[in-house]
């Protein structure tokens, strides 16, 4: 009986030196779907006190030469792309703007628990290629992954805070309905099958964020008036940041040039 | 090495005593199968019906890896020859007990044993010799018998499914659909395995729920998304029909018809249904180098090579034979959801093991070209699409096999593999498909 009593103790003991391990341990290992959480109240954005930022994102210095991708390893590919496909790590137009970086505010909505849309974002596989390359998405938001292609992929989303996973989908099947959990700049994406295929997400905790279209400019509007500190991130060329302070009913300009060799 | 393959949990513990008795006078016996008929045997006292600890293919690595796990029951081989002692002793004791059972004179129920001469199935090249069930031995009759009722739509409610329909001979003994229907168009829930050279699986069904072709055969008869008709109704129509009656009396004897003897027929019928002497035999243990194609001596390359395909680690070639099959259960992440559940939890409905969750049994790859859609749901409509899900390393998931990972495979390579498994396609033996009318 004694020795019972002692053992139960022992046990306890272990058992709470465990979990005391485990809790302080960093968990990568996160479900894809967190548990119900306790209700939050939404930071509500009032039209009245708001405003934007918009600018251009620059590239200075040689433009790279066009590369054109080798699909040849897998003929269904060729068919399906229509045409050759360049390499899109660095794209610049004529004029030096610059396509495909990722815009977001970094700093200064601390504290502030923003909605996630309904509307799922979604990442295409169309002629062996993602499209978009690059993306942005709130946490928790839904990503819809969807196959167009007459050939079977594996998209393998590279995340370092996210879990990592990966997911075979073949001609015709279902969209893929997948969420990241944290805040996670960026996460690269690839196919395990065709490796040529890359994309980045951006996982963000509020809707502030934008990708530079082909002429480099971006707008982030809706922002309640206040200092930020806005990044801007590209696959190639790293991160830059700027204090921007919105005013309400003002569009505020924010460029960023990315210098060249 | 022979396996063991009687179904430990039926009877009771004299006739399983003597049944591994007699199995033991019959076999070489080596250090390996005694753990396993010991295994098993305790498996089956403790209830444990569902769980063999070891598969019936034993090899000196099982050991190791069943130490790894943990597992109380590993045992070094160099205890193996006071194992064997061990083994020996309580063989020898279960043996006398069993004499003095049988001197008893107790008398037990019908007899589903066929009572004519056994008869050798031949087996093609590549293929091991068949285990027989010491319970079991099919005879010409009993064949016979078993392939008029496998293609019999009299044991369906409706008379309209026979075993044949989810498992038709025109499509390698499967039905070509995703997901197999049964009677009026019901939907079943997995894909419809071949039953090419299950005589050889240690465990029947996607997740192994079946310890043997005999157990496994009457159970489709009974579900309700299959053939949906009670073994009472299947039995007293088929001893309404005096052609039945009078063959179920060459068979095994008088008596009256019952789902033990319609188990055994079917699974010696089946165990006829054997499929080799494809490309791939002929040139691996044929000696015809022309055999293949260079196409498919390079996808056998990669297939086996542990370092590239890695496709031979479950699905089997040994040194005199192939069944393209280890009998395990391995996730590969066919079927995971987006929330990271598994709609279908395989092997998991059985053993209740973390570990299997999503896993199903490592299918034969003979006759595959015939035999798509493939995997456990159906998913997968070409062999192409096969080689892709193995090439992009499947779909990740809490459970997934650790020998499951990307592959770095060329286009060429990939069609490669997909020639050489279009290689094992075997010739059918003559008398498995429908009997001729009577």
């Amino acid at each position: 009986m004694k020795m019972n009593l002692l053992l139960k103790i022992c046990s306890a003991g272990c058992a709470i030196t465990l979990m005391a391990g485990c809790s302080a341990k960093p968990k990568s290992d996160q479900p894809a779907v967190p548990a119900a959480v306790p209700a939050v109240t939404y930071f509500k954005v009032d039209p009245a006190t708001t405003g934007s930022i918009t600018g251009t994102i620059r590239f200075t210095g040689k433009k790279p030469m066009p590369k054109v991708i080798d699909m040849s390893e897998d003929p269904a590919c060729v068919e399906a792309h229509h045409g050759k496909a360049f390499d899109e790590s660095l794209v610049v137009a004529k004029n030096g703007s610059l396509s495909n970086a990722f815009i977001y505010v970094k700093q200064g909505l601390e504290g502030k628990t923003f909605e996630v849309p309904k509307t799922p974002v979604t990442i295409d596989q169309s002629g062996c290629w993602f499209r978009p390359r690059v993306l942005g998405i709130q946490t928790n938001q839904t990503l819809q992954v969807v196959n167009s292609d007459p050939v079977t992929h594996n998209i393998h989303p590279m995340a370092e805070v996210n879990r990592e996973w990966n997911h075979s989908q073949g001609p015709g099947d279902a969209p893929l309905n997948r969420r990241f959990v944290k805040p996670e700049i960026m996460i690269k994406v690839k196919c395990n099958i065709h490796s040529w295929m890359h994309a980045f997400i951006g996982v963000v905790e509020n809707p502030y964020y934008a990708v530079s279209k082909d002429d480099g400019t971006f707008e982030i509007s809706n922002l309640p008036a206040g200092t930020y500190t806005v990044a801007v991130w590209q696959e190639n060329l790293g991160t830059q940041e700027q204090q921007v302070t919105v005013t309400a009913h003002n569009s505020t300009a924010s460029n960023f040039t990315f210098k060249g060799k | 090495m022979r396996q063991f393959p009687l179904s430990p949990c039926k009877g009771n513990s004299w006739q399983r005593a003597l049944e591994a008795f007699l199995f033991c006078c019959l076999h070489p016996v080596n250090w390996q199968t005694l753990m396993y008929m010991r295994v098993r045997l305790r498996d089956c006292r403790v209830g444990l019906r569902e769980t063999p600890r070891m598969s019936a293919f034993p090899r000196a690595g099982d050991v190791d890896d069943m130490k790894a796990e943990g597992n109380p029951d590993a045992v070094t081989p160099t205890r193996k020859i006071g194992l064997r002692r061990l083994a020996a002793v309580g063989l020898i004791a279960s043996s006398t007990f069993s004499g003095l059972l049988l001197l008893s004179g107790c008398k037990s129920k019908i007899s589903d044993r066929p009572i004519g001469n056994p008869v050798a199935i031949h087996v093609p090249l590549g293929l091991p010799p068949v285990p027989i069930p010491p319970g079991n031995p099919p005879t010409a009759d009993s064949i016979a018998l078993g392939r008029k009722l496998f293609y019999d739509v009299r044991l369906s409610k409706d008379n309209t499914v026979a075993c044949a329909f989810c498992h038709n001979p025109s499509l390698g003994f499967t039905d070509g659909m995703g997901i197999s229907r049964g009677v009026g168009g019901m939907m079943g829930v997995r894909n419809a395995p071949t039953v090419v050279n299950a005589a050889y699986l240690p465990l029947q069904f996607w997740d192994g729920r079946a310890v043997s072709l005999e157990e496994q055969a009457a159970s489709p008869i009974a579900d309700p998304v299959e053939m949906n008709q009670t073994h009472e109704v299947s039995v007293s129509k088929l001893a309404k029909d005096s052609t039945y009656k009078a063959m179920f009396l060459k068979t095994f004897g008088p008596g009256p018809v019952t789902i033990g003897r319609v188990e055994n027929a079917l699974a010696s019928f089946e165990r006829t249904i054997l499929s080799g002497n494809s490309a791939f035999d002929r040139y691996q243990f044929g000696g015809d180098k022309t055999a293949l194609t260079p196409a498919q001596i390079r996808g056998l390359a990669l297939f086996q090579d542990p370092k590239r395909g890695n496709c031979a680690v479950c699905h089997s070639i040994d040194a005199t034979y192939a069944l393209f099959t280890d009998g395990k259960f391995h996730n590969i992440g066919e079927g995971v959801g987006d929330d990271g559940n598994f709609k279908d939890i395989g092997r998991y409905h059985q053993t209740k093991l973390e570990a299997d969750r999503g896993a199903f049994k490592t299918p034969t790859l003979r006759n595959i070209a015939n035999t798509g859609p493939y995997m456990h749901d159906g998913s997968l409509k070409t062999l192409k699409e096969v080689v892709d899900f193995y090439a992009g390393g499947g779909n990740s998931n809490p459970y997934l096999d650790k020998e499951i990972r990307a592959i770095a495979l060329s286009g060429q390579e990939r069609g490669d593999l997909v020639e050489f498994l279009k290689s094992l396609t075997g010739a059918m033996p003559p008398n498995v498909g429908p009997p001729a009318k009577d």
